[in-house]
């Protein structure tokens, strides 16, 4: 159905916004090379695939007159969804015009600030094309030949939202969220488990980090704790039903 | 500095400039250089090692080194760079400051640097409130706890979206190694606390109103570029200039002038009211006060303004003008103010209700200004705004500024008030007494109150209605006993057409035209109203309503006036009283105000000898053909003023034939 489709379109051009977003800010610091240009590059063109193809799929189906009113309020709460990741999509490109200018790659002295990260955003970069590994094949002169393609793509992507702004006729403020206050926390526990409790964030934080930590392991282990015990209440039980049947 | 633009910044809108943003990314890559930058250390973690952490003392000692200062001032600068959010401490992460000691500060990442292009959003900072939520499981800081609360209230629209987008980056955030993991989350808060400080934090980046171009951008030189500073460079020539001594000694004046009224720079007669907590230099001083101080009567003497600008002076000036018998010029001026400072939706009535007062030929407060002004101003009224009256009330204004202002300071009415002034002795207090009148502080009347009593005295004023000489010509002198009743127009209702027309005759010689009959019924002067007849145009009547009467003395008016007869029939019907006055001579007669004129018929042309404007029309508004020319109808015209004329051929009764 149509709305599904949208959906998980829409979850697609979220991730790759976030990602997106992560990978802009690398640049400029010393985790920013060829390769994290090259990333760039190929996101954002996704990005803007997928802004596309969201936008007239949205667009059409807005503009049938014959859906329900629970349907179009539907709809209505996707493009307001759809448009929110298009302006961040939209300030992100423009942010990372503006590095990628003041931070060529290509010059003898090279400046990149050094902000304590070094590893590499493969993985972002992965995780937004929705592939396992990532081939780089780009040529040198990357970071100035891209600029150039991004200045136009800041353009396209301004007038779409324009247009946007113009043609449709969904009054943003009208939507309500479906989730409410600390939705995030309800979903992905299982997110939740794995990132906790291992490092110390800076210096100030290392007992709440580990006191968090702790928290964290323990909440799964008071479930295997209870879950041994009704095992273990269980098993008895059987067994006792087996000796007073026997005997 | 470049001269990049020599004609300087002509944007008000570039403010506020956050020119040091620029200056401190450019100090910043050059604290990068592996050679000469700010020598970096690894940090040391529970269980990892993250790179490039700086000591204070390291930027402090390769601040003063590279930019050959001391140690305070290189403090300074590392505080700034750290407030801008360009450093960010590890450390007590809210304090936005340079410690010079060992702590340990990393460099941010540009993308978290201050920008003025693109705003901060709230929806980012939701993000990443959210964000945080997750990562440590509901508990927040109160301030963050606040903000989320708040940004759910008022960005509900878009929760979805940040719920979303807040997980998805952390599941991206993820896939990072852990160091730079750290590192991220670090820059992350960092950003927040400079952009969205917790209470007690001072964030540099507090600079006000957003503008919408960066100051610091190269401006592209497209022709619009061009067209502003064209209009710039105009504008800039167009401006008056003042030699440099006049203005000097103009400043010199007004500071010589005022020094003793100033309250901080010379003692303030009873007592200053926040020193000695004792209120009488403002119970003295109310604007309602009946007596003023002396101080205050001498602020009137100084220029026009300060008189118009103190209600009570104002209030003299009223007085005076009255005995003048040229008030309308003052109730002009107020009308034009009201006008300039009211609500808009009352302008356009306001507009009307002063054509119809000041401005139509025939107006009851009929004022004195020159043809062109008038004709400009009737023209623009057409289409009525805040500032349509501006021309006539600054003729108005110099009219009293150059000719009332000065006889009213000579006037008797202002050295009675000089006299009368009060002039409040110094009140030396002893401690006891400023004590007691500490405790005995009261509240100020509340704003509510006030209002009602300048509502209440507005109505009183506007009730009274000022009795003044109106439809004087350029040609009569104000004759004091004259008494006419002027009719405020408190209801413009009852005037159906209070745009009397006049008819004019060649000018033999002036005459106050008015009879003031206060028992005139609206319908008598509507009556009287009708009669705006002229030879040559009788066709184009205003037909307001109950004007069936009007057109048919005008009908009437206009037989008489073929038949050229001398109603004195009529004038015997009319004056009851004087019944002799029909033969009188032409001569202006001082006209008790019970007595209706008695200019005798002797011939139609000299019957008023009032040279007045009237269009043929009696028609309130200026919206139908407002070019007459006036020369073509001087010669045939009779000035009268209807409201408060009884008009020598109309009759009360219709009596001369209405059909």
């Amino acid at each position: 159905m149509g709305k599904e489709e949208c959906k998980t379109m829409l979850d697609a051009l979220n991730k790759v916004t976030a990602c997106y977003r992560h990978l802009v800010i690398a640049l400029g610091s010393t985790s920013d090379s060829q390769n994290l240009r090259e990333e760039l590059k190929r996101t954002r063109k996704k990005a803007q695939e997928l802004a596309v193809a969201n936008r007239t799929k949205l667009t059409s189906l807005l503009k049938d007159k014959t859906i329900s009113k629970e349907d179009r309020a539907e709809y209505e709460r996707l493009w307001v969804l759809f448009s929110s990741s298009m302006d961040l999509l939209e300030v992100d490109m423009k942010r990372s015009l503006e590095i990628g200018q003041d931070f060529p790659l290509k010059v003898p002295t090279r400046h990149l600030i050094q902000t304590g990260m070094t590893g590499s955003t493969t993985t972002v970069a992965a995780r937004a094309m929705s592939v396992q590994n990532m081939k780089y094949e780009a040529d040198s002169n990357i970071d100035t030949a891209d600029l150039r393609d991004l200045q136009t793509e800041i353009t396209q992507v301004t007038q779409m939202v324009e247009e946007m702004e113009m043609k449709v006729q969904v009054a943003p403020w009208a939507v309500e969220a479906k989730q409410e206050a600390g939705a995030e926390l309800k979903s992905n526990m299982s997110v939740g488990n794995s990132s906790v409790g291992v490092i110390s964030m800076c210096e100030e934080e290392p007992k709440e980090e580990e006191g968090g930590g702790g928290s964290g392991g323990s909440s799964l282990a008071p479930v295997c704790a209870v879950f041994v015990f009704l095992v273990i209440i269980m098993v008895a039980a059987v067994l006792g039903y087996l000796v007073i049947n026997m005997s | 500095m470049t001269i990049r633009n020599p004609i300087g910044d002509h944007g008000q809108r570039y403010r506020p400039r956050m020119a040091c943003l620029k200056k401190a990314e450019k100090v910043l890559l050059e604290m990068q250089d592996p050679k000469s930058g700010v020598k970096s250390q690894p940090q040391r973690l529970v269980i990892t090692t993250i790179p490039h952490a700086i000591a204070g003392e390291d930027i402090v000692a390769w601040l003063e080194e590279r930019f050959q200062i001391d140690a305070q001032e290189a403090r300074a600068f590392g505080s700034m760079l750290v407030s801008l959010g360009y450093i960010y401490p590890l450390i007590h992460h809210k304090r936005l400051v340079i410690k010079p000691d060992a702590s340990l500060y990393r460099f941010q990442t540009p993308y978290f640097w201050p920008t003025q292009q693109l705003p901060v959003e709230d929806t980012d900072y939701a993000i990443y409130l959210a964000k945080r939520n997750i990562r440590k499981k509901g508990i927040l800081e109160l301030h963050e706890q606040e903000q989320y609360n708040r940004i759910h209230k008022w960005m509900n629209h878009k929760w979805d979206f940040i719920v979303m987008q807040a997980k998805e980056q952390y599941r991206a955030a993820k896939e990072r190694k852990k160091p730079d993991r750290v590192v991220f989350e670090c820059q992350e808060r960092a950003y927040w606390v400079v952009h969205r400080p917790p209470p007690g934090t001072v964030s540099s980046m507090d600079y006000g109103l957003e503008r919408r171009v960066d100051p610091n951008s190269v401006e592209t030189k497209t022709p619009d570029f061009y067209e502003r500073i064209m209009i710039f460079t105009q504008q800039s020539i167009m401006r008056p200039r003042v030699k440099s001594s006049v203005a000097l000694g103009a400043l010199v004046k007004y500071c010589t002038t005022y020094q003793s009224h100033d309250p901080f720079l010379s003692t303030v007669l009873p007592s200053n009211p926040w020193l000695t907590d004792d209120v009488t230099l403002w119970t003295l001083n109310m604007l309602t006060a009946e007596i003023p101080t002396r101080m205050r009567v001498e602020k009137w003497t100084f220029s026009f303004g300060e008189l118009l600008a103190d209600p009570r002076g104002r209030d003299d000036f009223r007085l005076f003008l009255k005995k003048e018998f040229s008030s309308e010029n003052l109730a002009f001026w107020e009308g034009c103010e009201d006008l300039k400072w009211g609500t808009a939706s009352t302008m356009k009535e306001k507009a009307e209700h002063i054509y119809k007062t000041f401005l139509a030929r025939g107006a009851p407060r009929w004022i004195n200004i020159d043809g062109k002004t008038r004709e400009i101003t009737v023209m623009a009224l057409r289409h009525p705004h805040r500032y349509v009256l501006d021309a006539a009330q600054s003729h108005i204004y110099m009219l009293m500024k150059k000719d009332k202002y000065g006889r009213y300071i000579k006037s008797p009415v202002f050295k009675d008030m000089s006299k009368r002034a009060i002039d409040p002795v110094e009140q030396n207090f002893t401690d006891a007494q400023l004590e007691h009148n500490a405790r005995n502080r009261r509240p100020c009347p509340s704003p509510i109150i006030l209002q009602k009593q300048e509502e209440e005295r507005k109505a009183k004023l506007a009730a009274s209605a000022p009795v003044d000489i109106t439809q004087l010509c350029r040609f009569t002198t104000p004759v004091p006993h004259l008494a006419v009743y002027s009719g405020i127009i408190d209801s413009p209702s009852a005037t159906a057409s209070p745009s009397l027309p006049f008819l004019t005759h060649t000018p033999a010689c002036p005459s106050p035209i008015s009879v003031a009959l206060d028992s005139t019924s609206a319908s008598e002067r509507r009556v009287e109203a009708g009669e705006g007849e002229r030879e040559g145009n009788p066709e184009t009547r205003p037909l307001s309503g109950g004007n069936v009467s009007k057109s048919r003395m005008t009908l009437s008016l206009r037989r008489l006036l073929k038949r050229g007869c001398t109603p004195s029939t009529m004038f015997a019907s009319l004056s009851p009283k004087c019944h002799s006055a029909a033969g009188t001579s032409s001569r202006i007669q001082p006209i008790s105000p019970d007595q209706p004129s008695q200019a005798p018929p002797r011939r139609f042309g000299n019957f008023f000898q009032i040279r007045v404007d009237i269009p043929p029309e009696c028609r309130i508004y200026p919206i139908e053909s407002e070019d007459e020319d006036e020369e073509n109808r001087s010669a045939s015209r009779a000035g009268v003023e209807a409201k408060e004329i009884i008009c020598p051929w109309e009759s009360l009764t219709p009596q001369n034939g209405t059909g």
